[in-house]
């Protein structure tokens, strides 16, 4: 039982390592400094109010671009054969949007599930930095108009060669695979008879719940898909299903 | 908040309302599928911020000034480019920071290669657009975006 415990307080900890660090520091810094993170927490709260201002804006996004739109419609507009037409959408996508580029990064994935292409992405999300209408504006005001369009037009020039060179570089199998594989691995509900055999098997990825079975975790690896295959060759009902959604991406 | 963001929030509300109305099982599903998704980078986004307020203690705007404004270019456009790729300041603190700097004659290209990083290249979001996008996207994006906003802003030296 107690291993157990530790397993599961150490894995709560390798997913939230970043914050562990962030607490960490924090509380060094309150012994050995106070005002200076005091003055850290103070600077944090702009941030703070700038993200809860953003987010749900963010989530809902997320939420119509999953439900709404059609795979087929993200695909003509944001897939690999999307060409120039696609990039100026992908430009003009990110050129409006509101808030800081970690914001982006639901919204560019939501798109990536659905067929967007990486170089579109890669415009998405520096535009989405770079470029923002209230900015510019900014920019003119404190240096000059004739400065602010000069490095616009270099900079919009510069994010499609990164595109391009991105795109050539980075495939997609080179981007983490789980949502596409949390999709494609379910148990149909109404042919589950609830045996508990795939629970058995794999306990980390199945779990039984109101007498079905769930799928609680995607497979991570090709290794444990493999061994995830066996679970589905063993399913009774043939109630679990495996739909590799890369394989329908036209390349 | 602003206008641009009250705007978002609009449009963002009636499509919601436009897809539950089309699909309201669909749509709860997706809603279920975004929030593990947001769930997951909450806390990271969350551990980034304090991050940022951490950095602007320990570089804050006026050490940036220094760094800008210093006599040797080549330097000086580097290190602004790397400042720019650890700090996270905000737009409207940034310009004037660097129109002050230029209206007292201090080079361009430094300021600008400041300007580009400060946005484009996220050394604080590394961590988190790695975990999202993969350490391939992550570092060439990131590397990428650092090496043309060095020649952004050499180009604009010569231009203006």
């Amino acid at each position: 039982m107690r291993i157990g415990l530790i397993k599961k307080m150490n894995s709560i900890i390798r997913k939230n390592r970043l914050i562990v660090l962030v607490t960490l520091v924090y509380s060094a810094l309150f012994i050995l400094s106070p005002d200076k993170a005091i003055k850290s927490i103070e600077n944090s709260v702009y941030y703070l109010l700038e993200m809860l201002q953003v987010l749900p804006v963010i989530f809902l996004f997320t939420v119509v671009i999953e439900a709404l739109i059609p795979k087929e419609m993200i695909m003509r507009g944001f897939g690999e054969k999307s060409g120039l037409k696609g990039n100026l959408l992908a430009l003009l996508l990110g050129s409006i949007s509101a808030g800081p580029i970690y914001a982006a990064f639901p919204i560019s994935k939501a798109l990536l599930g659905k067929g967007a292409s990486i170089s579109n992405i890669v415009i998405i999300l520096s535009s989405w930095a770079v470029i923002k209408v209230p900015m510019l504006a900014n920019e003119a005001k404190f240096l000059s108009i004739h400065f602010m369009i000069v490095r616009w037009m270099l900079t919009v020039l510069a994010i499609f060669v990164m595109a391009n060179i991105t795109g050539m570089l980075v495939k997609k199998k080179d981007l983490p695979a789980e949502e596409a594989i949390v999709k494609s691995l379910e148990i149909r509900e109404g042919y589950c008879i609830g045996c508990g055999i795939c629970v058995k098997m794999h306990p980390d990825y199945y779990e039984m719940k109101d007498n079905k079975a769930l799928v609680i975790k995607a497979p991570e690896s090709k290794e444990a898909l493999k061994m995830i295959h066996a679970s589905i060759e063993k399913c009774p009902s043939k109630a679990i299903i495996f739909n590799n959604e890369n394989e329908d991406y036209p390349q | 908040m602003d206008l641009f963001t009250i705007a978002f929030f609009i449009i963002a509300i009636v499509l919601t309302i436009i897809s539950l109305i089309k699909d309201k099982k669909k749509t709860l599903t997706a809603m279920k599928k975004s929030k593990g998704m947001m769930g997951n980078m909450l806390g990271e986004i969350i551990a980034i911020i304090f991050i940022i307020g951490l950095v602007l203690t320990f570089i804050p705007p006026a050490t940036i000034k220094t760094v800008l404004g210093s006599a040797n270019i080549f330097v000086a456009t580097i290190v602004s480019a790397l400042v720019g790729s650890i700090t996270l300041i905000p737009a409207f603190v940034a310009f004037p920071l660097v129109g002050s700097l230029v209206d007292v004659g201090a080079s361009i290209v430094p300021a600008v290669a400041f300007l580009t990083t400060l946005t484009m290249v996220g050394m604080v979001t590394f961590p988190l657009e790695k975990k999202e996008f993969g350490t391939k996207f992550a570092i060439t994006r990131n590397v990428l975006s650092f090496g043309f906003a060095i020649v952004i802003a050499l180009t604009m030296g010569v231009v203006l």
